[in-house]
C-alpha cells in the first residue's frame, strides 16, 4: 500500500528515502498502536455515553455534483442522505500528520468498527471527498481507497472527487471548508493550506457536528453516530 | 478491538511525513482559542474593536485596524476604519476558526457584526449583523465577544431580556451566523447535575476550551443592570453591587454539560488555559478582590479552584482585568483598570506567582494582546462606555510595548481621542500569512 502511494506521488514525496520512512515509523508507533476506546496523551477523558447528550441541529448538508471513485457521477446528496453519515474533506497529496492522514485514520477505525457491529454496518457510511481534483482523479482515489479500506464487508465508505474546480468551489463554500494554495507548491506539508473539517450528518440530512484538530477523537465520533441512532428509535417509538 | 489493520495503514500514510513536519516562526496572540487557524509568522495588523464616543469623528462603534508589519510605511499608524450602525457598547470580538470573518459583539444592543478579515487583512469588509440575538437565542442578551470553535461561535454572554440581571448562557451560531443552540449557566434551582450546586449563580463571562480534556470553563461578571450603569452610582448602591458573578464553572466541552461549579468570589474574568501539553490549569483574575486564581487538576485529576496570588496592594483593589499567559507558561501580564499598570508576574510554579515587574501603561489600561512570541504587547484603554474614567484620566488609547523578559520598553502610541476614533477595546491580530491551528502546531 505504501509503495502505490510513495510511487505516484510527485514532489517532496518522491524524495523520501526508505531511511526516513523507517524512522518515522519507529517514531508514530507508541502513539497510534493503542487501543481506540482508550485514553490517551491527546484525548485524556472520557467519552460520553451516546444518547446521554443532545447534537443541535447546525444546518442542511448542501449538495453538489460529485464524482465517485468508481467514475459514477452523482450528487453529493445522495452519499449524505438515509444513513448516518461521516463526511470528512481531505486531499490524498497531504503531509500533515494530524490533517489529512489523521482524518482518513479515523474513518478507517470506525469502518474497522462496523465489521463488527451490524448496526454500525447497515446505518453508517463513511465519505472522504477530495478537495484537489486535478490530483485526485477518479482512478487515483479508487487506489487510495483500496489502500484504506481493504476490508469489503462493514459500512459503506466512498471516496468521491470532483470533475471541475467549479463543482468543488460551491461545495467547499457551502460546507465552510477553507482550502487554499501554500506559496511554496513543495512544501513538505503538502501543496494546500486547509483547516481540518469532519462532518457528521443524519439521515435526513442535517449536520449535527463538526469535528476539526482536537475534537476529532474516534471515541466521540462513535458516541455521537450512536446518539443519533438512539435520538431516531426513541423518536420512531413516539 | 481489532486494531492492528487500522493502525498499520495510519502509520503509512502519516509516516511520510512526521519528519518533515518543521516547526516555522509563529507570532500569533497568546489568548485566543486553540481551533484558531495561527497566523505564520509575525502579525502584520492589530484590529481594534472601538465603542463610538458621541461628538467624536462619526460617533459610531468602529473596527480599526492598524498596521504593524516591522519596516512598513504606515507602521504603527491607522489603515483603514469601518463604522457600523450607532453604538452598541463595543466589547469582545473574535474571529472563525478559519480565520476568515471576525464577529464583533455589542453589549448594549446585543447585535453581533460580521466582517470579512480574509480577502484583505488590511480592508475589512462588511459582512453581515445579526440582530435579532435576544428572540433567536431565547432571552440571552449581552454577547460578550465570540470564540472560534470548529465551524462554530461560541457566544458567552452577560445578561437576559427577562430581568437584565446577571443570569445568562452561552449561545452557538454556525460560521455562516446560523443560530445553534443556548447553554444557560447553572443555578442552584436547576444546577444540570453540576456538583456544587449551592454555589451556583447562573452568571456569565468568559468561556474557554482545553481540547486534550474535553475541558470547557466559564467565568462570571454582571448583568446589563450593572454593567450599562454609571460606575460611581453603581459603586454606591450596595445591592447592586451584590449582583456579581461568584463563580466558574466546568463543563464537559462535548456535551456542553456543567460538571462543577467552583466558587470564585469578585467576578473571575479571562480565562487563560496553560498551552504545555502537560499543564492542566488555567488562570484567571477575580475583579473586585484583586486576586489571582488558579483552576488545576489535582494529583487525582479533579479539578480545583484556589487563590494564589494578590493583585496590588491598594485599599480596595486595582480592579484586575485583562490577563495574558505567555506561550511558554511562564509569565503572566495582568492590566488593573483603576491604577492604569500592568503587573508581569512568574508563573513557572503556578500555585506560587511572584511579581517581577511593573509598568504604568495610562491613567487607566482594559485589555492586552501578546505576540506567540513574548516579544511584543498591544494595551488598550477602555472597559466600558460607563466605567472609563472622566476628564484628563479618560485617555484612550492604542500602545504597543517590546518585552525584553524583564521590562516593557514602548514602541509606539495611538492617541484614539485626537484621532477621533474613540474608545479603544478589544484587540486581534491580523495577516495575510495563515497556518494550522495550535492544536495541529503543538502536536
Amino acid at each position: 500500500m505504501t509503495l502505490i502511494v510513495q510511487q505516484e506521488s510527485s514532489g517532496p514525496w518522491a524524495r523520501i528515502t526508505i531511511f526516513t520512512l523507517a524512522l518515522s515509523l519507529a517514531m508514530i508507533i507508541p502513539v497510534a498502536a493503542g487501543d481506540v476506546f482508550s485514553r490517551d496523551r491527546e484525548h485524556d477523558y472520557d467519552a460520553p455515553a451516546p444518547g446521554s447528550y443532545n447534537l443541535p441541529v447546525i444546518k442542511v448538508a448542501a449538495d453538489g455534483a460529485v464524482i465517485k471513485s468508481n467514475g459514477r457521477a452523482l450528487n453529493l446528496r445522495d452519499v449524505t442522505r438515509e444513513r448516518v453519515t461521516v463526511l470528512s474533506f481531505i486531499y490524498t497529496r497531504c503531509a500533515a500528520p494530524n490533517a489529512c492522514p489523521y482524518a482518513t485514520n479515523v474513518m478507517s477505525q470506525l469502518h474497522h468498527l462496523s465489521l463488527e457491529d451490524s448496526a454500525l454496518a447497515k446505518n453508517m457510511r463513511l465519505v472522504s471527498m477530495s478537495f484537489d481534483p486535478d490530483y485526485d482523479t477518479p482512478h487515483r482515489l479508487a487506489e487510495y481507497a483500496e489502500a484504506m479500506r481493504d476490508e469489503k464487508s462493514g459500512c459503506e465508505w466512498d471516496f468521491a472527487t470532483t470533475k471541475s474546480r467549479a463543482d468543488l468551489e460551491s461545495i467547499l463554500n457551502a460546507y465552510g471548508q477553507a482550502v487554499d494554495k501554500r506559496q511554496n507548491p513543495a512544501d513538505p506539508q503538502g501543496p494546500l493550506y486547509h483547516i481540518l473539517r469532519v462532518f457528521l450528518i443524519d439521515r435526513d440530512g442535517r449536520i449535527r457536528n463538526i469535528y476539526s484538530s482536537g475534537t476529532l477523537d474516534v471515541r466521540l465520533v462513535l458516541a455521537d453516530v450512536k446518539t443519533l441512532l438512539l435520538e431516531e428509535a426513541k423518536v420512531s417509538k413516539q | 478491538m481489532k486494531t492492528s489493520n487500522v493502525s498499520s495503514r495510519f502509520l503509512f500514510v502519516t509516516a511520510f511525513v512526521v519528519v518533515l513536519n518543521f516547526g516555522s516562526t509563529r507570532a500569533d496572540e497568546t489568548c485566543s482559542s486553540p481551533y484558531l487557524a495561527r497566523i505564520d509568522g509575525q502579525e502584520e495588523f492589530v484590529f481594534v474593536w472601538t465603542l463610538g464616543v458621541d461628538g467624536l469623528g462619526d460617533g459610531a462603534d468602529k473596527l480599526v485596524t492598524v498596521d504593524v508589519k516591522p519596516g512598513s510605511p504606515t507602521y504603527g499608524k491607522v489603515v483603514s476604519t469601518a463604522s457600523v450602525e450607532g453604538r452598541n457598547e463595543a466589547h469582545h470580538a473574535g474571529f472563525t476558526d478559519d480565520r476568515h470573518q471576525i464577529w464583533l459583539a455589542g453589549l448594549d444592543t446585543s447585535r453581533v457584526f460580521i466582517f470579512d478579515v480574509f480577502s484583505d487583512p488590511a480592508k475589512p469588509r462588511y459582512v453581515k449583523t445579526i440582530d435579532n440575538f435576544e428572540k433567536t437565542t431565547g432571552g440571552a442578551i449581552g454577547p460578550h465577544g465570540a470564540y472560534p470553535l470548529p465551524g462554530r461561535m461560541l457566544i458567552p454572554c452577560l445578561s437576559n431580556a427577562k430581568d437584565k440581571g446577571g443570569r445568562t448562557a452561552l449561545v452557538e451560531f454556525g460560521n455562516d451566523g446560523n443560530y445553534i443552540a443556548t447553554h444557560w449557566l447553572p443555578t442552584k434551582e436547576d444546577a444540570h447535575g453540576a456538583a456544587n450546586a449551592d454555589f451556583a449563580d447562573g452568571y456569565g463571562y468568559d468561556a474557554r476550551v482545553l481540547p486534550r480534556k474535553n475541558a470547557l470553563l466559564t467565568s462570571s461578571f454582571t448583568g446589563w443592570n450593572n454593567y450599562m450603569r454609571d460606575l460611581g452610582q453603581l459603586l454606591g448602591d450596595a445591592e447592586a453591587m451584590k449582583h456579581f458573578g461568584s463563580t466558574m464553572v466546568m463543563w464537559d466541552f462535548h456535551t456542553r454539560q456543567p460538571k462543577k461549579i467552583f466558587q470564585v468570589p469578585g467576578a473571575p474574568l479571562e480565562i487563560r488555559w496553560a498551552w504545555d501539553p502537560k499543564h492542566n490549569y488555567a488562570f484567571t483574575a477575580a475583579a473586585l478582590t484583586s486576586k489571582l486564581w488558579l483552576v488545576y487538576a489535582d494529583e487525582k485529576g479533579e479539578w480545583q479552584a484556589k487563590d494564589v496570588a494578590s493583585i496590588g496592594e491598594a485599599k480596595g483593589g486595582v480592579l484586575p482585568v485583562d490577563i495574558s499567559l505567555s506561550a511558554d507558561d511562564k509569565t503572566l501580564f495582568v492590566c488593573s483598570f483603576l491604577d492604569g499598570k500592568c503587573r508581569v508576574f512568574d508563573i513557572s510554579d503556578p500555585q506560587k506567582p511572584k511579581q517581577i515587574h511593573e509598568k504604568q501603561i495610562g491613567k487607566q489600561v482594559n485589555m492586552v494582546s501578546q505576540s506567540w512570541d513574548g516579544k511584543r504587547l498591544y494595551f488598550t484603554s477602555s472597559l466600558l462606555a460607563k466605567w472609563d474614567k472622566t476628564g484628563a484620566d479618560n485617555e484612550q488609547f492604542l500602545r504597543a510595548y517590546v518585552w525584553d523578559g524583564k521590562e516593557l520598553k514602548p514602541q509606539f502610541d495611538l492617541d484614539f481621542t485626537a484621532l477621533k476614533l474613540g474608545r479603544a477595546h478589544q484587540m486581534l491580530f491580523g495577516s495575510n500569512k495563515l497556518g494550522p491551528n495550535r492544536v495541529v502546531a503543538s502536536k
